[in-house]
């Protein structure tokens, strides 16, 4: 099997262990990776998207195209990319004006979207591809004994329409708590398991609002789970939760810190990963978590 | 004491301001009767913000464009859909709010970090870029660029003729290379 692994610029350039867990991880999966060259941003909401609808779509549909010409599904770990191309998807499959607007505006590089390839997340991929079977099987070592409180991110549930092999429930995720089950961790619902992580917009327009979030998150997973980790389905969330809780404590917002990885790190370490690649950008304490991943004979 | 409220006076709300914002994306505006399932579905109410989903329809509804131009609540939606989700009207509520900062972004109203990640997809094709990031990449083993517009000029160009055929070439927000407005087929 092969895919186009659409990598986005927050795993490319913020957190490039992550891009490094992914191609580890289909590797040890028997998945063969395209990289799509010449892609460019989705484009994320506070650029094209802020300005004008068929500029959004005519970036995002280039993108699709070389999935086209190549013709494989696009696999991406960022919640926003997914979400932006999603949208860009559903709106130009739903809407032959728009398609032909952006169509006419592609002309000019001398291409043209069919619609015949589609983006994927990278978790939702997992589950439905490859299997919780196929990723038992796989593993090499195992998390037994830790809990995890699942961060999906808000890009992997709404809108759902948009979202073809999404939750059944998507104010009742299970997907992400499935797949961190198959490493052996149990991974309980929590009352804030779909709430925000404040990040992009949010952050980027008022850190302490954003923080409120955060705050608001990590207490409820720690205080009714006790989660020994966070494991996001999302770079964006992965970034929040990792970097923001060192300044929160700082500010005594918490006194404590839930090491927080995006899953595929996670699936990567427990494939036989070097940690200094998979996660080494981490600025979260994960020695703990490194030190229960246990052999498996 | 107790704050002063202020009272809009709506009939100095800005006329046709309905219609710009519908034409700038928001179609099923006026399908909003403000039941405020948006509102308890959103990320910005939990965090404080004044202006969310709800009241941005509102404020738009009665014309008060200023108000939503001076405060910087459009731009902190996180673009998480709940509210297009819950909207038993189909307004698409995050549809409204991308609108309204369409049409702020013509008032010149949007924030700096905007302005940085437009011109950093226009320079590289990236919103999120550093320029450092090639050392990091290097270390942890892969190449110093990733195989994307970053390091593919032709790509690069195709991205830059788009975004020059779209409304953003008007708007004088980024320098943009006019020669590439010209561009009609093929000549990539």
């Amino acid at each position: 099997m092969k895919v186009g692994f659409f990598i986005g610029c927050n795993t490319a350039f913020n957190r490039p262990d992550l891009e490094k867990a992914f191609r580890f991880v289909l590797n040890a999966l028997n998945v063969e990776i395209d990289d799509l060259d010449g892609q460019s941003c989705c484009p994320t909401w506070g650029t094209m998207p802020s300005v004008d609808e068929a500029g959004w779509y005519a970036l995002g549909a280039r993108n699709f195209i070389i999935s086209e010409e190549k013709n494989v599904d696009m696999v991406t770990v960022c919640g926003s990319c997914y979400g932006s191309l999603s949208e860009t998807k559903y709106k130009l499959d739903k809407k032959p004006e728009l398609k032909e607007k952006v169509n006419e505006m592609l002309k000019a590089i001398g291409k043209e979207y069919k619609g015949t390839t589609r983006i994927r997340l990278a978790t939702n991929f997992l589950y439905n591809e490859i299997g919780i079977e196929r990723i038992k099987n796989a593993l090499k070592y195992n998390l037994e004994g830790v809990t995890i409180g699942v961060q999906p991110g808000c890009h992997s549930l709404w809108p759902s329409e948009a979202y073809l092999e999404g939750e059944r429930d998507p104010f009742h995720p299970v997907m992400l708590r499935e797949l961190c089950e198959a490493l052996g961790a149990s991974a309980p619902y929590y009352s804030r398991i779909i709430d925000c992580c404040g990040m992009g917009g949010m952050r980027s327009t008022n850190v302490e609002a954003s923080y409120k979030l955060v705050k608001t998150k990590l207490d409820s997973m720690k205080d009714e789970i006790k989660a020994d980790l966070l494991v996001t389905g999302c770079s964006s969330c992965l970034i929040q939760f990792d970097t923001a809780q060192a300044p929160m404590k700082k500010d005594k917002m918490i006194d404590y810190e839930i090491p927080s990885v995006h899953y595929v790190q996670l699936l990567a370490l427990c494939l036989g990963a070097d940690p200094q690649q998979v996660v080494g950008l981490s600025t979260t304490d994960l020695n703990g978590i490194l030190g229960k991943l246990k052999k498996i004979n | 004491m107790a704050e002063a409220i202020e009272v809009l006076n709506i009939s100095e709300g800005e006329l046709g301001f309905s219609d710009e914002i519908m034409k700038l994306g928001a179609e099923e505006l006026l399908d909003c009767i403000q039941c405020a399932k948006c509102a308890a579905a959103c990320p910005m109410v939990l965090a404080g913000f004044e202006f969310f989903n709800k009241r941005i329809i509102q404020s738009i509804l009665i014309g008060q464009k200023e108000i939503l131009l001076d405060d910087s609540s459009i731009w902190a939606c996180q673009a998480c859909n709940r509210c297009t989700e819950v909207c038993p009207r189909k307004v698409e509520p995050f549809g409204v709010v991308m609108a309204m900062r369409r049409s702020a972004i013509r008032e010149f109203a949007l924030p700096t970090l905007a302005v940085e990640g437009l011109k950093s997809l226009y320079d590289v094709g990236h919103a999120v870029y550093f320029s450092n990031a090639g050392e990091i990449r290097k270390k942890i083993g892969l190449p110093e660029k990733p195989p994307t517009t970053a390091s593919n000029a032709q790509a690069l160009k195709e991205l830059r003729i788009l975004m020059n055929k779209s409304a953003l070439s008007s708007l004088g927000i980024i320098p943009m290379d006019s020669g590439l407005s010209d561009v009609t087929c093929c000549e990539v």
